[in-house]
C-alpha cells in the first residue's frame, strides 16, 4: 500500500456505497460459487461419513478384527490352534442349500446356508423381528436344530417364529425371523435368502461331504491389551505360515473389500466431479467478474477522476468481490449441508450409510477455503485490468475497447494468479486421497482451459483473414468474431465447456445403460446348480428331464482352489510375495473355480497352443484365460500352481483361450487336463436352461421339488432374481454417477447463461446504433443467430471430441465399464445443447429488441 | 508556490495517441502558463485538443512529451498513482456527462473525494457544499432520481467540496438546455470565485468563454490564440 493509499476502513465505506445488495450484476459469480461450494461441501461431508463409517464399524461389518477363509475344507488342527492364538475364535460355515417345508417336497427355496458356532457374533448384535428369541431370551447364535431366517425364506415357503422347515435331511425349527444381520455386508452377494443355524445343525442336514462347495470362516477378535496390533501384519505372518493352505485374510480395516474398492472409485469419481464443477465455477467467476466491472467502468474512471489510485480502485473492488463471494461461499455450505441427504438416498443400497444432516467441520472448511481462493484466484485477471487502466481510457473505453498488452498482463497478473492457481492446486492434491489423479485431473482442465483459450484467439484471427462475405448480415456476424473487445475468447472458453460438458452426460449415460444391458443378458441359464454328485447326474437328468422335457443341461467339474505361484519353471512368482497385484490379474485374489475338461469349454477359442488328447496321462496341463497370460505376462510352457484343499498342485500351460464372459454359462480362467486334478474330492455343478415354453411357475416348481427329492444334497440358485439384484445395483451406480455428474452439467450451464449475458451487454452498444440506423428486429436476430451459429459450429465438433473423452475416461478408467456410447443420444443431446445456446442468446436480445432506439440511446 | 509563479505551467507540451501509421497527433508543443485565481476558457472547434489539453492539464491523462508543473508538482514525472494522488484535494473537475456514481446518494457522490484524499469532517462539508448549490434537500437522492441540472449541480459540490486550487470544466452545460445551462454556469462562476479556486473551463459557447478572464484558442491541437480581457 502507497503512502497516498486510502486505508482499508475507507475503501470498505466505498465498497459498500458501491455495492448492490440485490447483487445485479455478480448474480454470474454468486451462482457459479454457489454451485461449486455446495459440490464441494456435499461430497466432502457425504465421503466422510462413509470413511467414518467404514472404520467405526470394520469390526462390526467383518464380524471380528481378523477373518480367514478357506475354500472346501476346514481348517487343520495345526491352522486352528494358530489362529486360536491370535484371540477368541468364531468359527462358521457358508454353503448354497435348499430349503422346504416340514412336510412335503412341493414347495424348495435355495437359500445361503450359514453354520455359526455360539461365540458368533463376535461383535455387533443380531437383531431378530420383535427384538427378540422366540422364548425371550436374547438372540445371538443358534443352538441345537433352532434356525434363524430372512424374511425371504419365511415369505416363500409361507412359515413363522416357531414352525419347522427341511435343510437337506435336518429338521429345523424356526426361532425368528432376522431383522438385521451384523456382518450381512462383508458375506458378498448373496445368491438366496440367508438361513443361519447352529454345526450340530449342519451336521445333521448331511450337506457337507468332501468335494461340496463350502467356504469356511474364521473370525478373530484380538485380545483386549493388543487392539493397538496391527491386524494385517497379524494376518500377513499367519498366511506366511501355511502358505498353500489357501487362506483368504481380512481385517477389520478393509472388511468388504468390494465395497471399498467401489468407495473408493466414487471417491474419486465425486473428486472428479467437485474439481470439474470447480474448473466451470472459476471461468464463470471470471466472465462474473469481467462483466461486473465492465459494467462500472463508468465508476471506475469517476473514483480516479477524483483521486483513486490503481491500489485503491483494487482494494474497493476487491472488498467487494470478498462480500458476495462470502455470501456465496455461506449459501453454498448451506445448500451442500441440507443436499447431503439427497445423494446419500441417491447412493442407498450401494454403501453402508444413511447420512443425515450432518456438519462435518472438515469438510465445510476445505469446501469454503476452495471456493474463496477459486474467486480470489479467478477475479484477480479483471480486477488487476481495471486498476491498471489510466482514467481517460476507461473514458474512451465503450468506443476503443480495453486491451490488453499480453507482456504486460503476465508482469502484473502473473504473480497473484499463478500463486492463487499453486494453493488450489496444492489443496486438492495434498486433500485427494488420490493425488495422482487429482494431479492428473487439474493438469487436463488446465490443458483443456489452454486449448479452448488458443482456440478462441485462432478463431478470432481466422475470422479476420477470411474473405468478407457479400450479405451485410453475414458480413456482421463474422466481424463481431475479431473485432476490437469481441467476446469470442470467452464465449468459446464457455461454450466449449459447456457443450463438452453435455456430451459428457450423454456419453457416461448410454454407455452405462449398454453396460447394463451387456452385464446382465437377457438369455441366460435358469438355474445354476451346485454339489451334484459325480455319481448323482444320471439322476439330476432324469428329474430335469420329466419336469421340463427339452431342457439343455450343462454339467462340470467344479473345484474351487487358489493361484499359488506362476510364470517360467526355474522363477516362478509366488503370489503371497506381490506388493501389489498386477493390473487385470483379478484371478490372483481370493480362491476361484477351477475344473478340468476333455475338450475345449463350449464359448471358449483356443488363442495358442494345443488342447490336449483324450485320454491323456502325460506331465499335468493347464489351459488359461488369455488375457490373465497377458496380465501376467505368461508363455506357453510357463507353469501354474494352485492351492487345492491345501495341497500344491502345479501345471504346465498348453494353450490359452478367449473366454466370452457374457454367455453367463460355466467360464472358468483355468481349465486343467483331467489328471491333473480330477483325482481331488469334488462334485460337479450345472446349468439348466428351460425351453420357453417350460418357464412356468409349475415346471419350476417340479424342477425344484424333484431336485430336493433325488439330490438332498445339492443346491439350486436361482438366476432370476441374481440378475434382477445385479440390475438393480448397476442401475443405482448409474443414477448416482449421473447425479453427481449433473452438479458439472449445472455449472456449466451458468457459465453458458452468464457468457452469453456478458457478450449481450457488450453488444448492446452496437444493437442501438444499428437499430438507429435502420435494422430491423428480424435483421437483428439472424445476426446474433448467425454469429452464434458460426460458434456452436465449431464448437459442438470439438466438444464432441472433448466430451467423449473425458466420459470415456470415467466409464473405463475409472469405472472398468466397457465404452459404448450411444451415438444417436449424444448427437441428440449435443443438437439440443446447441439450440440451449442459441434459445439463450435470442432470449436474452428479446428485451434490447423490444426497446425504441431513442430510449435505449437514453439508457446506454 | 509564491504569488508570482504560475499555478499551471506547460511547456512545449505533446500527446499523440497510437503508434506507427495509426499515430494521431493531439496537441503539438503547447505552451501554457496559468496564474491561480485565473478564470480561462479553452475554446475551439471539434478535434481541436481542447478537452484533451484539459484532460493532461487535469492530470487525466499523461503527456507524450513537453514538461507541465501543476500547483507545485512535476505531472510528467508522474505515473497514474502518482497524478491521482496529485489530484486529491488540490484539483476538482467537472464533465459534460456529469459522471457521478449511480450507486451512491447525492451526499456520498459528494464525500467520496474528501474520503479519498483522508480529510476530516466530509460528510458536514458535503452537506454544506450541497446546500450552497441549492441541494440541501435533496441529499439521500441517487443520481437517477435528479434531474440533469441537479446532477450536474452535485457534480459541482463535489469538485469544490475538498476545496481543490484549481476547477477544471469539460462542457459543463453541453448536457443541459439553455436556461438550466445558464443556471448551472452562474453557479459554478460564483461557488469557484468563492472557494477562491483557478477555474479552467473548456466549451465551444463563445458567450460561456466571454464570462471567463482569459480565452485561450485551440486549432488542430496547437494554441492559435490566447487573450486576456
Amino acid at each position: 500500500m502507497s503512502a497516498n493509499s486510502i486505508g482499508w476502513s475507507t475503501a470498505w465505506r466505498l465498497a459498500r456505497r458501491g455495492l448492490d445488495w440485490r447483487f445485479r450484476g455478480l448474480r454470474l459469480l454468486l451462482v457459479c460459487l454457489v454451485l461449486g461450494t455446495a459440490a464441494l461441501a456435499a461430497i466432502g461431508t457425504l465421503t466422510g461419513a462413509i470413511e467414518r463409517e467404514l472404520t467405526s464399524r470394520g469390526r462390526i461389518l467383518l464380524g471380528g478384527d481378523l477373518q480367514f477363509t478357506l475354500a472346501q475344507r476346514a481348517a487343520s488342527d495345526a491352522e486352528m490352534a494358530a489362529m486360536r492364538a491370535l484371540g477368541t475364535v468364531s468359527a462358521g460355515t457358508r454353503l448354497q442349500a435348499m430349503a422346504r417345508p416340514a412336510q412335503g417336497d412341493d414347495v424348495a427355496v435355495p437359500v445361503e446356508l450359514k453354520a455359526v458356532d455360539t461365540r458368533w457374533p463376535l461383535y455387533g448384535a443380531l437383531t431378530l423381528e420383535g427384538g427378540r428369541e422366540s422364548d425371550g431370551r436374547r438372540a445371538g447364535a443358534p443352538t441345537g436344530m433352532t434356525a434363524w431366517i430372512a424374511p425371504g425364506v419365511a415369505d416363500r415357503l409361507d412359515v413363522t417364529t416357531g414352525g419347522k422347515l427341511r435343510i437337506g435331511d435336518a429338521l429345523l425349527t424356526i426361532g425368528g425371523v432376522i431383522a438385521d444381520e451384523p456382518d450381512r455386508l462383508s458375506e458378498g452377494f448373496s445368491l438366496g435368502p440367508t438361513v443361519i443355524v447352529s454345526p450340530e445343525a449342519l451336521a445333521a442336514s448331511g450337506l457337507v461331504q468332501p468335494g461340496s462347495m463350502i467356504r469356511t470362516k474364521y473370525r478373530i477378535r484380538l485380545p483386549t491389551g493388543s487392539a493397538a496390533a496391527d491386524p494385517q501384519a497379524l494376518a500377513d505372518a499367519f498366511t506366511a505360515r501355511f502358505p498353500v493352505a489357501g487362506f483368504e485374510a481380512r481385517t477389520r480395516d478393509k472388511a468388504s473389500p468390494g465395497l471399498d474398492r467401489f468407495v473408493g472409485r466414487m471417491g474419486q469419481f465425486l473428486v472428479l466431479v467437485a474439481l470439474a464443477a470447480l474448473s466451470i465455477a472459476g471461468i464463470g467467476i471470471g466472465n462474473g467478474v469481467s462483466s461486473y466491472l465492465e459494467a462500472r467502468r463508468g465508476s471506475i474512471a469517476t473514483l480516479k477522476i477524483l483521486g483513486a489510485e490503481s491500489g485503491d480502485i483494487a482494494r474497493i473492488y476487491l472488498l467487494q468481490m470478498a462480500v458476495a463471494s462470502a455470501i456465496a461461499i455461506a449459501a453454498g455450505l448451506l445448500i451442500g449441508v441440507a443436499t447431503t441427504p439427497l445423494l446419500s438416498r441417491a447412493l442407498s443400497g450401494l454403501l453402508p450409510v444413511e447420512a443425515g444432516v450432518v456438519i462435518d467441520a472438515k469438510a465445510l472448511l476445505l469446501a469454503a477455503a476452495y471456493g474463496a481462493l477459486i474467486a480470489l484466484t479467478f477475479a484477480a485477471p479483471p480486477l488487476i485490468r481495471a486498476r491498471d487502466f489510466p482514467a481517460m481510457a476507461l473514458m474512451r473505453a465503450r468506443v476503443s475497447p480495453l486491451r490488453t498488452r499480453w507482456r504486460a498482463a503476465i508482469r502484473s497478473m502473473g504473480l497473484p494468479v499463478g500463486l492463487g492457481l499453486a494453493g488450489i492446486a496444492a489443496l486438492a492434491i495434498a486433500t485427494a486421497p488420490q493425488k495422482e489423479l487429482a494431479a492428473g485431473f487439474l493438469g487436463g482442465a488446465a490443458a483443456l482451459f489452454g486449448l479452448l483459450a488458443a482456440l478462441g484467439l485462432g478463431l478470432a484471427r481466422l475470422a479476420a483473414r477470411l474473405p468478407r462475405p457479400h450479405g451485410a448480415i453475414a458480413r456482421m456476424a463474422l466481424a463481431n468474431l475479431h473485432r476490437p473487445g469481441a467476446q469470442t475468447g470467452a464465449l468459446v472458453v464457455a461454450l466449449g465447456f459447456g457443450l463438452s460438458a453435455f456430451v459428457l452426460l450423454a456419453a457416461v449415460e448410454t454407455s452405462l445403460d449398454a453396460n447394463i444391458a451387456r452385464r446382465v443378458p437377457d438369455r441366460a441359464p435358469d438355474y445354476f446348480v451346485l454339489d451334484v454328485p459325480r455319481d448323482g447326474v444320471a439322476r439330476f437328468e432324469t428329474v430335469v428331464e420329466r419336469a421340463a422335457p427339452g431342457a439343455t443341461i450343462r454339467t462340470v467339474p467344479a473345484l474351487r482352489g487358489t493361484i499359488v505361484a506362476y510364470g517360467p519353471q526355474d522363477r516362478m512368482v509366488r503370489v503371497a510375495d506381490l506388493k501389489e497385484l498386477p493390473e487385470n490379474a483379478w484371478a490372483l485374489r481370493g480362491d476361484r473355480g477351477l475344473t478340468y475338461a476333455e475338450t475345449v469349454p463350449e464359448g471358449n477359442t483356443l488363442t495358442a497352443g494345443k488342447w490336449w488328447p483324450k485320454d491323456y496321462a502325460g506331465e499335468p496341463l493347464v489351459s488359461v484365460d488369455a488375457d490373465l497370460g497377458k496380465a501376467l505376462n505368461l508363455k506357453l510352457g510357463d507353469r501354474i500352481t494352485v492351492g487345492l484343499l491345501g495341497v500344491e498342485r502345479t501345471a504346465t500351460i498348453a494353450s490359452f483361450r478367449q473366454i466370452d464372459w457374457e454367455n453367463m454359462g460355466f467360464n472358468y480362467v483355468l481349465v486343467f487336463s483331467p489328471n491333473a486334478i480330477a483325482d481331488a474330492p469334488h462334485n460337479l455343478a450345472a446349468t439348466i436352461e428351460l425351453p420357453r415354453a417350460a418357464k412356468t411357475p409349475g415346471v419350476r416348481r417340479a424342477i425344484l421339488s424333484g431336485l430336493v427329492r433325488a439330490l438332498p444334497s445339492s443346491s439350486v440358485v436361482e438366476i432370476g432374481p441374481v440378475l434382477n439384484q445385479a440390475r438393480d445395483i448397476l442401475s443405482q451406480m448409474g443414477t448416482a454417477i449421473l447425479a453427481a455428474a449433473s452438479v458439472a452439467i449445472l455449472a456449466g450451464m451458468a457459465v453458458l447463461a452468464g457468457a452469453i449475458a456478458a457478450a449481450r451487454e457488450r453488444r448492446q452498444y452496437d444493437n442501438v446504433i444499428l437499430r438507429v440506423l435502420g435494422a430491423s428486429r428480424r435483421q437483428l436476430l439472424t445476426l446474433i443467430l448467425a454469429e452464434y451459429a458460426l460458434l456452436c459450429a465449431v464448437l459442438a465438433a470439438i466438444a464432441l471430441v472433448l466430451g467423449c473423452g473425458a466420459g470415456w475416461l470415467v466409464i473405463v478408467r475409472l469405472f472398468d465399464f466397457a465404452w459404448m456410447p450411444g451415438w444417436t443420444r449424444i448427437l441428440a443431446v449435443l443438437g439440443a445443447g446447441v439450440t440451449l445456446v442459441l434459445l439463450l442468446a435470442l432470449a436474452g436480445s428479446l428485451g434490447l429488441l423490444r426497446t425504441r432506439p431513442a430510449q435505449a440511446l437514453r439508457e446506454l | 508556490m509564491t504569488s508570482t509563479s504560475p499555478i499551471i505551467s506547460a511547456r512545449n507540451l505533446t500527446l499523440h495517441l497510437g503508434s506507427g501509421e495509426g499515430r494521431v497527433d493531439i496537441l503539438r508543443g503547447i505552451d501554457l502558463a496559468v496564474d491561480a485565481g485565473e478564470t480561462l476558457a479553452l475554446l475551439g472547434p471539434s478535434g481541436s485538443g481542447k478537452s484533451s489539453l484539459l484532460a493532461v492539464l487535469a492530470g487525466l491523462e499523461r503527456a507524450s512529451g513537453g514538461a507541465l508543473e501543476v500547483a507545485g508538482a512535476d505531472f510528467t514525472a508522474l505515473d497514474e498513482d502518482g497524478l491521482a494522488a496529485a489530484r486529491r484535494g488540490r484539483i476538482g473537475i467537472v464533465l459534460q456527462a456529469f459522471h457521478l456514481l449511480p450507486t451512491m446518494t447525492a451526499l456520498e457522490n459528494v464525500e467520496t473525494p474528501m474520503e479519498l484524499a483522508g480529510m476530516a469532517g466530509a460528510e458536514a462539508r458535503a452537506q454544506a457544499e450541497l446546500a450552497a448549490v441549492g441541494l440541501g434537500h435533496r441529499l439521500n437522492h441517487y443520481p437517477a432520481q435528479l434531474s440533469g441540472g441537479e446532477q450536474q449541480r452535485v457534480a459541482i459540490a463535489r469538485a469544490l467540496a475538498p476545496r481543490p486550487a484549481i476547477l477544471f470544466a469539460d462542457e459543463p452545460t453541453g448536457n443541459l438546455d439553455a436556461a438550466t445551462g445558464a443556471a448551472v454556469a452562474d453557479l459554478l462562476f460564483q461557488r469557484a470565485r468563492e472557494a477562491g479556486a483557478t477555474l479552467i473551463m473548456v466549451t465551444h459557447d463563445e458567450a460561456l468563454a466571454a464570462r471567463c478572464g482569459r480565452v485561450v484558442r485551440l486549432a488542430d491541437g496547437e494554441i492559435v490564440s490566447d487573450s486576456i480581457r
